[in-house]
């Protein structure tokens, strides 16, 4: 007779990969994963708007949740157990440098460079800004569409940062992504643009507009939105700014069953920081990997399900014809 | 064993022939894709240039799981002298187009574990899987220049294996 299952042991993964997706901080909503129907994803391909960061390394998260029993009688024994603190942290270090994982794993703010303007006066967060350009109708989250000189004023391989003016406005700014939060006015037209997370690098620069070679995480420009160079990253020690994601991290095993690992929402929770990995072991005092390190606060949700509060979802989608 | 032995084999192959269609090798008078089993084919008194062996070596397994899972190690060997149009002065990168058609091979990491004692071959239940290779360093002998990779293959044991 053939068989028609199989006893699976335990799951075999060579490595994490990590999916990160923007939770809206001005209505406070998460980003939620559905391993039902979103479970046999492609990973190369997560459903929106979860972006994929790639492999990370030294992926640890644990609970800190304590729970403490209710004693009674004499001599005094557990009754029931209650759960006392709900708290989980999630640590990894990220292969690449790129600007969502340097935001993600810094602790404030994580600003562009913009390019500056001649003759400006030096300052740590980048000097004052060369003036924006404001992209034409018919601009797509690919393309950005611009007047012939405005277009000049470009070169392939820039990269660009895409966002609105700063006018005076408080709370939350940024598109579609909130890089910071204002708490007071500021004076720095070009603000919202240091910190949004609608950046891209420029493949192609001809006279009608530039080609991007990754699609701006905000889609199409929005209405008001400009166009600024920049030069490359800053993040700092310090602030008052806590960035905020929804995190999925995602094992594959050998069989093809999937564990999911759903965080709603993670803070990081540590300042920037990064671990050295030499490239031989054999050579340790050789070159160095630098990986980002980061290490992130669960918050918790209330489950809709039931009313419970929770701060993190494990999944597990068993490998096909794998006993359960 | 010898389905997960077979199945890794034959992923291989069917990745080498959309890779580089052009590595083949003449064997019994039938033109082959250019990667051979040492132990299925008659004894070599020295291994074929310019195409890729695999040579079945060490044995584990774990019984204290559920299916009894294995894993074998593999080395495959090649080696190359380079073309006769550039005098072998080409075997460096000859060598280095090797390294990378088997690294292309290698990935994905696993493959569905297929009966090939039946007749078209059956599907099993789980997957053959495997560890990066690990390259040793490149051997000289004259204008022959060769390098082995070594794979830890693993399997589940199924039922009726």
């Amino acid at each position: 007779m053939t068989a028609t299952w199989f006893s699976a042991p335990a799951p075999v993964a060579r490595r994490v990969r990590a999916f990160f997706a923007p939770v809206n901080r001005g209505t406070q909503t998460p980003v939620l994963f559905d391993p039902s129907e979103q479970g046999r994803f492609s990973l190369d391909a997560p459903p929106a708007p979860w972006i994929s960061l790639g492999w990370v390394q030294d992926f640890v998260r644990k609970t800190a949740s304590k729970s403490a029993p209710l004693m009674t009688g004499i001599p005094a024994a557990p009754l029931e157990q209650v759960r006392e603190t709900l708290e989980a942290q999630v640590s990894l270090q990220f292969l690449s440098w790129t600007k969502l994982t340097m935001g993600l794993a810094t602790g404030s703010q994580h600003m562009n460079i913009l390019a500056p303007a001649i003759g400006a006066a030096p300052a740590a967060d980048g000097a004052q800004a060369l003036p924006a350009v404001t992209p034409q109708s018919g601009s797509t989250s690919t393309s950005i569409m611009l007047a012939l000189t405005d277009a000049a004023k470009f070169t392939p391989n820039a990269i660009v940062a895409v966002d609105v003016d700063y006018t005076g406005q408080t709370g939350y700014v940024g598109t579609p992504v909130a890089g910071a939060y204002v708490r007071q006015a500021l004076t720095d037209v070009d603000y919202v643009r240091r910190v949004t997370f609608n950046v891209a690098l420029v493949s192609q620069v001809t006279a009608t507009g530039l080609t991007l070679a990754e699609p701006l995480l905000g889609g199409a420009p929005a209405t008001g939105a400009k166009v600024q160079a920049v030069a490359g990253f800053v993040d700092r020690e310090g602030g008052s700014f806590y960035q905020e994601w929804s995190g999925l991290f995602v094992l594959e095993g050998s069989q093809g069953e999937r564990i999911f690992f759903h965080y709603p929402r993670l803070q990081a929770m540590t300042g920037a920081e990064e671990a050295n990995s030499p490239l031989s072991q054999k050579n340790q005092a050789g070159h160095s990997r630098v990986l980002l390190k980061g290490q992130f606060l669960a918050l918790p949700i209330t489950d809709p399900l039931d009313g419970e509060r929770v701060v993190c979802y494990r999944s597990f989608l068993p490998a096909a014809n794998a006993l359960v | 064993m010898q389905n997960a032995k077979d199945s890794f084999y034959m992923a291989l192959r069917t990745r080498l022939t959309e890779i580089n269609p052009q590595r083949t090798i003449l064997v019994r008078g039938a033109v082959r894709p250019g990667i051979l089993v040492e132990e299925a084919e008659a004894p070599f008194s020295q291994f074929p240039s310019d195409v890729f062996v695999l040579r079945w070596l060490c044995l584990a397994v774990d019984m204290n799981l559920d299916s009894t899972m294995t894993g074998e190690q593999c080395e495959i060997v090649y080696q190359t002298c380079g073309t006769q149009s550039f005098g072998g002065l080409d075997r460096g990168r000859a060598l280095s187009a090797m390294d990378e058609e088997l690294m292309a091979m290698i990935q994905p990491f696993y493959t569905p574990k297929l009966n090939y004692a039946a007749t078209p071959p059956a599907a099993m239940l789980t997957r053959v899987f495997w560890d990066e290779p690990v390259f040793s360093p490149i051997v000289t002998q004259r204008d022959r220049l060769s390098r082995s990779a070594t794979v830890l293959v693993y399997s589940c044991e199924e039922q009726g294996e």
